[in-house]
């Protein structure tokens, strides 16, 4: 008995030599690996994860806590993953509104709310664009900016922005004329759910939700800074300008403060019209980018 | 008065002292609360990214309080703009509501549109009421001047949220004047603090804070009140790590409204958290007449 159990040892010690080979593992502390060995995918985690519900439109399991360890610890065992499933597990790691729960309840006692901060970081280095920064839950990142490399930090921000406006060119090419026939209808379609019924088509032109925006009234040159304005977005969308209102840097500064929606004479849904560019713009950069 | 007590996500990992502050100053004033632990996020920060998503997270929590016959009451002002936004569009259209139970039913949940959604400062002005506050008041305060931070989400759009004058708000005001402090009339009372883009665009997020606070100081204040924990994690722990970056020394402290209100109304002090501020709250103790 007592062989079995020094054997047993033996092979965790090994396993865990294993496991601080890869390049996963290197970047784990030892108590991170020992808990990855830890985990018997009971999926308590996943049971109580306040963002499980997420996994019901978004088609990726890892954004289940369980199955992002399982993920984290096939990498640190020297598993190869696909890039797809590295782009998975990037996303899950950042799909978490950092509530702790998770870790809570783990019968392991794994502190896994720590593991999603680390691994999201490693992760976010390789330098795959990550759209989900441009969102809220951006924020628990920032509360832990003071504790990591500035460049680290800002990087991946970087390049977020840079890949989701690389999708659309024309915001880039001011020269060039834009063809405004065929309208794109299959884009006007789209704008309809949140924004319910398409109501920047009663814009007309007053340019009071610019004039009340706070992120606007906030640069000199605000025409530079975010590319279009919230009228012109409004606009764009009535000509049926994709590129022009999914590119603007506006769409990704707007606060959602619903100044400009409650200010509106004519009940434009202005914010509303503008988180639906977002989603728009998240799904099809998505798209192009995953394949 | 029984409700259902939405927490949300940032409370109880990064916020505890709102949430026990908030549970003292409520049955002190004879509001029972429930709280029901399969709550899951509201899909606030959810609506970035796909909009069923936040629909479906929303309304999960609409219908596990429907289910118990409780309305809910959010101390998040991000929470309570989601679920009113999700009850709002639920209640109007029977499609939508359709679409959304298919997929709550297999977990064999359903929303029919029978509960309300309220703010804490909503249950504390309407269902409460000023005169029964001011009632149980033990300790007023003197000579403390607040200002009140209403937050967005609370105030607009105002056709769904239905707060108060999105434009001329005044309950925060009166509920702080019900402890004995003043109300000071600042021209950003109303503003966005800034919070939403911290961590995404964090120059941008910085301008719009400070914005705020030297409108706040100007107009007299001690301390700054909100109901909401991204605005007052914003005005406390994000002021005091832009303090050095962006030079200035001196801070405007925050404090939440329960933590006001529980001083006044001579609750435990242990219960409401207040060295749980990284901008010191000390001092405002001694204004309690």
């Amino acid at each position: 008995m007592k062989v079995a159990g020094w054997l047993r040892s033996l092979s965790k010690i090994i396993h865990l030599k294993r496991f601080s080979r890869t390049w996963m593992g290197k970047q784990l502390t030892m108590v991170q690996l020992m808990e990855l060995d830890a985990c018997m995918h009971c999926r308590t985690c996943s049971s109580q994860c306040s963002v499980a519900v997420a996994f019901e439109g978004i088609p990726n399991i890892k954004i289940l806590p369980s199955e992002k360890i399982a993920s984290i610890r096939a990498l640190a065992s020297g598993d190869g993953l696909t890039e797809r499933d590295l782009r998975e597990l990037q996303e899950g790691a950042y799909l978490c509104t950092n509530c702790y729960r998770c870790t809570v309840v783990c019968p392991a006692g794994i502190d896994l709310q720590k593991l999603w901060f680390r691994v999201r970081e490693i992760l976010l280095q390789r330098g795959t664009p990550e759209f989900l920064l441009l969102s809220p839950l951006s924020f628990y990142r920032g509360l832990m900016k003071e504790d990591m490399d500035q460049r680290d930090y800002e990087e991946p921000l970087i390049r977020a922005r840079e890949a989701m406006a690389a999708g659309w060119e024309l915001i880039r090419a001011k020269e060039k004329a834009l063809p405004l026939t065929p309208k794109d209808k299959r884009f006007q379609d789209k704008l309809g759910l949140s924004a319910q019924a398409k109501t920047f088509s009663v814009c007309f032109g007053c340019k009071t939700c610019t004039t009340v925006c706070p992120v606007v009234a906030n640069y000199e040159d605000p025409q530079t800074a975010l590319g279009l304005l919230p009228h012109q977005i409004m606009h764009a969308c009535g000509l049926g300008i994709r590129d022009l209102a999914f590119g603007s840097n506006m769409l990704w500064d707007c606060l959602t403060c619903y100044q400009c929606q409650e200010q509106c004479p004519q009940g434009v849904y202005v914010t509303d019209v503008l988180y639906e560019l977002k989603n728009l713009a998240m799904r099809e950069v998505k798209e192009k980018t995953w394949r | 008065m029984k409700f259902s007590l939405f927490l949300g996500c940032t409370i109880p990992a990064r916020l505890n002292q709102y949430a026990s502050a908030s549970r003292a100053v409520l049955e002190e004033l004879g509001v029972e609360s429930v709280e029901i632990g399969e709550f899951n996020c509201c899909g606030y920060p959810l609506r970035n990214i796909d909009f069923k998503v936040f629909l479906l997270s929303s309304a999960r929590n609409l219908a596990l309080s429907e289910r118990r016959g409780l309305p809910i009451m959010a101390l998040c002002q991000c929470c309570y703009g989601s679920l009113k936004k999700a009850d709002h569009l639920l209640k109007e259209d029977a499609s939508l509501r359709n679409e959304v139970n298919a997929s709550l039913e297999r977990e064999g949940l359903r929303y029919e549109g029978g509960i309300e959604v309220k703010h804490l400062l909503q249950v504390l002005h309407q269902e409460v009421g000023i005169k029964a506050i001011k009632e149980r008041i033990e300790k007023p305060f003197k000579g403390l001047r607040i200002a009140a931070h209403y937050g967005c989400h609370a105030l607009r759009p105002s056709r769904v949220v239905q707060f108060d004058d999105p434009v001329a708000p005044s309950l925060f005001d009166q509920l702080i004047e019900a402890t004995g402090a003043e109300a000071v009339d600042w021209s950003m009372k109303a503003d966005c603090c800034g919070a939403p883009l911290w961590g995404v665009n964090d120059g941008l997020s910085i301008d719009l804070t400070l914005k705020k606070l030297t409108d706040g100081r100007r107009s007299g204040a001690d301390y700054l009140c909100t109901a909401c924990p991204y605005c007052h994690i914003q005005f406390d722990k994000v002021q005091k790590m832009i303090l050095s970056q962006r030079d200035l020394n001196h801070p405007l402290p925050s404090i939440l409204y329960p933590q006001l209100l529980g001083l006044s109304l001579g609750i435990d002090r242990r219960l409401l958290g207040l060295e749980m501020n990284e901008i010191s709250l000390k001092g405002i103790e001694e204004r309690l007449a």
